[in-house]
This record gives structure tokens, sequence and C-alpha cells, in this order.
């Protein structure tokens, strides 16, 4: 099955970083696409098929916490997984974005392996590939 | 007169002393510098002595934070490091990069250690964190910044933090 | 039927695709091994580093690519590829890399080898399947070419096989 991913962050290179991830990290990756803030996913969620949301939560315009409450208010977006990937890692942000249905959350900086690992964890390793696996 | 509210202060960081003397901001300062260079950028941060020639030519990104803290937190990378860092953390060969690149690396490396910073120092507090800016370093006044360098193999790195009066808003004026 | 050993020593590497034989390298403080398994081929390497960078001395780095990271794992990478190992199906692990003193003095050597292999690693768009790095012991390592299975011994503890990280299986919190 190939995932539509779509990469919620204001830094360009950032989103690079993670798309280089989703790229080596064995899932099957159909459509990509990026957004700079969290208007701009709404817009895009609009338009495209997502099947998963990586999202940052400082952003301008409209932050990844905003994005959330928005998806958790719509019937269909709501469904929509949604992984956190943020600097922030006080403690009440954590517990707010779960709260508002966030399926995981990972703080920066974080390893490749690591975002893999939970990409894992949100997404099923249906399509992690014999070549990640050591079997035992 | 306007009143203006203060802030905890940052604590004064002794200048080389060893690392049991060492305030716990400080220690938490280096502690980050070092996981977040390691961990995103493949690269081992050590703090060095702070002599600031190198200054003047470095790229820096300041970065502004709000909420239970108010303040701001300034880094500074030397010249000749802005290649390789930012070859390594997009996986790149230094002559692969844009100009673009290059300022975005410098933007997102100050923006992951402020949220790290703040997070590790605040843990309990409600915070936002600004979008980071490019711009030319600046000589914070040592009273109240939080300041330190550090050597990395490809060259070096400036970080200061201070914490801010708040800005009351419009209305409170007396 | 009793597997044959290929001993890989100090800044060497071995490549090999013959499923009765086992890679080993001993004696991994501060070095790194880099072990990585085609499962489809079988075509597995182990290299055994010592040190993160070439440009420290050029002409070592000419007679003995093995002995640098930056002049190795890409060595590696084109013998495997030579011998019919597809890279993007590779698995790779890495060992090694503690903080002992080495025959420099030098205590974080270690961990500059460590981030050496990652930094090398992640640029070839290859990453990491499972590690056993860090700490202040000398290990051994052993890559199973028939299976891909990796063997971890510490210090003077029990072998141990280096399986691959599972996702946590809740929400992971920063620690």
């Amino acid at each position: 099955m190939a995932y539509s991913v779509l990469i919620v962050d204001d830094s360009p290179v950032m989103r690079t970083f993670i798309r280089r991830v989703l790229a080596l990290s064995g899932f099957e990756v159909g459509e990509c696409t990026e957004a700079g803030n969290g208007e701009e996913a709404l817009a895009m969620l609009s338009t495209h098929q997502v099947d998963v949301i990586l999202t940052d939560i400082n952003m301008p315009r409209m932050n990844g916490e905003e994005l959330l409450r928005r998806l958790e208010a719509d019937g269909v977006l709501k469904k929509i997984p949604a992984l956190v990937i943020s600097t922030d890692a006080t403690k009440e942000r954590i517990l707010r974005m779960l709260a508002l249905g966030a399926e995981g959350y990972m703080s920066k900086p974080f390893t490749p392996e690591s975002l893999r690992e939970e990409l894992e964890r949100v997404l099923g390793d249906r399509n992690a590939g014999d070549r990640n696996a050591t079997r035992a | 007169m306007r009143e203006i509210e203060m802030q905890p202060e940052l604590e004064q960081p002794e200048q080389q002393s060893p690392p049991e003397q060492q305030s716990p901001m400080d220690q938490v300062l280096q502690h980050v510098a070092a996981e977040v260079l390691e961990t995103m950028f493949f690269t081992e941060a050590e703090l060095a002595d702070c002599e600031h020639t190198w200054l003047e030519a470095a790229s820096s990104a300041r970065i502004g934070f709000e909420g239970s803290h108010f303040g701001e937190m300034l880094f500074g990378l030397s010249a000749e490091a802005v290649d390789p860092i930012a070859a390594s953390f997009l996986g790149l060969d230094p002559a692969e990069l844009t100009v673009a690149q290059r300022g975005q690396v410098i933007q997102e490396l100050t923006n992951i250690l402020c949220g790290a910073m703040v997070s590790h120092l605040w843990p309990e507090s409600r915070l936002s964190i600004a979008s980071p800016e490019l711009t030319s370093w600046q000589e914070w006044a040592a009273e109240g910044t939080l300041h330190r360098c550090f050597a990395i193999p490809e060259g070096r790195l400036a970080i200061s933090i201070r914490l801010l009066p708040r800005p009351h808003p419009p209305g409170n004026e007396s | 039927m009793a597997l044959s050993s290929l001993i890989v020593g100090i800044s060497d590497c071995k490549v090999t695709r013959d499923a009765e034989s086992v890679l080993v390298t001993y004696a991994l403080g501060s070095c790194i091994a880099v072990a990585m398994h085609d499962p489809v081929t079988k075509v597995s390497g182990l290299l055994h580093y010592m040190l993160p960078e070439s440009a420290i001395d050029a002409s070592k780095a000419q007679q003995n690519p093995f002995m640098f990271a930056d002049t190795g794992i890409p060595r590696l990478m084109d013998s495997l590829k030579a011998a019919g190992g597809e890279g993007k199906r590779m698995v790779v692990q890495l060992t090694g890399g503690a903080a002992v003193l080495d025959s420099q003095g030098v205590f974080q050597i270690g961990k500059r080898n460590y981030l050496a292999a990652r930094k090398i690693l992640w640029k070839a768009g290859i990453l990491i399947a499972a590690e056993a790095v860090g700490g202040e012991v000398s290990r051994t390592t052993r890559l199973e070419v028939g299976t891909g299975r990796l063997w971890v011994r510490e210090g003077g503890g029990i072998e141990r096989e280096l399986v691959r990280k599972q996702a946590a299986p809740k929400a992971v919190e920063r620690q």
C-alpha cells in the first residue's frame, strides 16, 4: 500500500530531512506534499488525499496546535493520523497535542532511525520491507 | 511610567569553571548543544575559550520565545563550518548546497537549539517560539546573558540566551 | 555443518557471499565495525576501522583505506555492489565506538568514529538497522552470512544477538 504523506513545517530544510527519512525507511510513499504552516496544510488537505500528517508546532500564521484542533473538529480529517515533530518538549504541550488527537510526538533533535521507528508505529510496518527487519 | 514586569534572571556562567561549579543553566546549555549537534548534524561540540574575532564573519540567527518566559537566543556558526554542517544535515556534498539551503540550515539549527534549551530549562512552562531570523552577531551585555562558545571539528559556534523584560499589553500603563 | 570463520582484523574489511561463513572481528574498543548484509543475495561485508577522517594522514589512507571511516565505508559499499549486493536492500549494523583509552590516549575517538559512520551512512542514503555502541567495554562481533544475524560479545559477557529495536507501543516523550 502506498502512503500519501503531508509534511507541515515552516523550515524547508527540515521538510527535506523528513522527506529523506521517509524515502529511506522502506515505506512505499506515493505522494509526499509539503506545507509551511497550518493554513497551507488545510488547503492541501482540501485538494489531496492524505494518509498521514507529520506536523511541527511553532509555525507562523497557523501553528500545529491550531491545525490539530481544526482537524479534530472535522469528521473526515480527524481520521487521518497525525505525528507531531517539534522542538517544543514541554510537558504541557505534549499532553495538549496528544489530547487533540496526535498519534505520536517526536521532539527535535531526533535521529533518522528514531523517526523511522515512530513512523512504523504510526503506520504499521506493512511496507517497511525485508531489508529493515532482522529476523531472530 | 510604564511598569515592566521583570522575570527571573539567567544565572551568570562562571568563566572556565570546572563542570562541578557550573550553574545548572550552563550545564543545560552545554548538554543541549552537544545533543543537538551529535543527533542531527553528526558532529561533536566541546566547550571552548571565548575568543570572538571570528564572529564578525559568522553566519548567525536570532530567535525569540514567549509565554511563561520571554526572551531570545542568538546563535553564530563560523564561516568555514557552514558548508560542512549544512551538508551533513542534508546528506549532500558541500558543492551541492544552494545559498538558500545554507541560511535555512542555520535557522533550523537555531530553532532546534532554542526549543531544546527552553524545554530543558523550563519543562513545566508554556512557551511559543518564533521563527528564527538570519542576522549578524551581536554582543549582548554580559549581565543577564548566558553565553558560551564551542569548538566543533568543522569550526566554532557561539550561543547567547537572555530573558527580557516582559512588555505589558496596552491599557496597563499608569 | 560448521560455519567457517573469516577473520577481519583492525583496519580491515572482508566481503563474501558464502552462506556457510561467518565474518568475525575482535577487539573493538574505540573502533567501529560496520556490518552490511543483503538478505536476498546474502552478499555480506564487515569493516573494522580505527579513525574517522583520512585527511589527518592521506598517505596512510592511500595504503590502507580501511583505517578510516570516510575511505573505508565507501570502499566497503563498492565491494558489496561488485559482489552482487543491492545497496537499497542492505541491512546495516554498527558495533564498537567505546570510550576506551586507545594507543593515542584519546578517550573521545570512539564517539567520533560513531558519528563519522552515522554521517557517511546518512549521506549514502542508508539508515542503521541496529547498533551496539558506546560504553566502556571492548566488543567482539560476528555476522552470519547465511542469515544476516549479528552477534555481539561485550567485555567478558555472553554473546547476544543484535536485534533491530522495535517501535515503542505508545507516544514517544522526551527523556
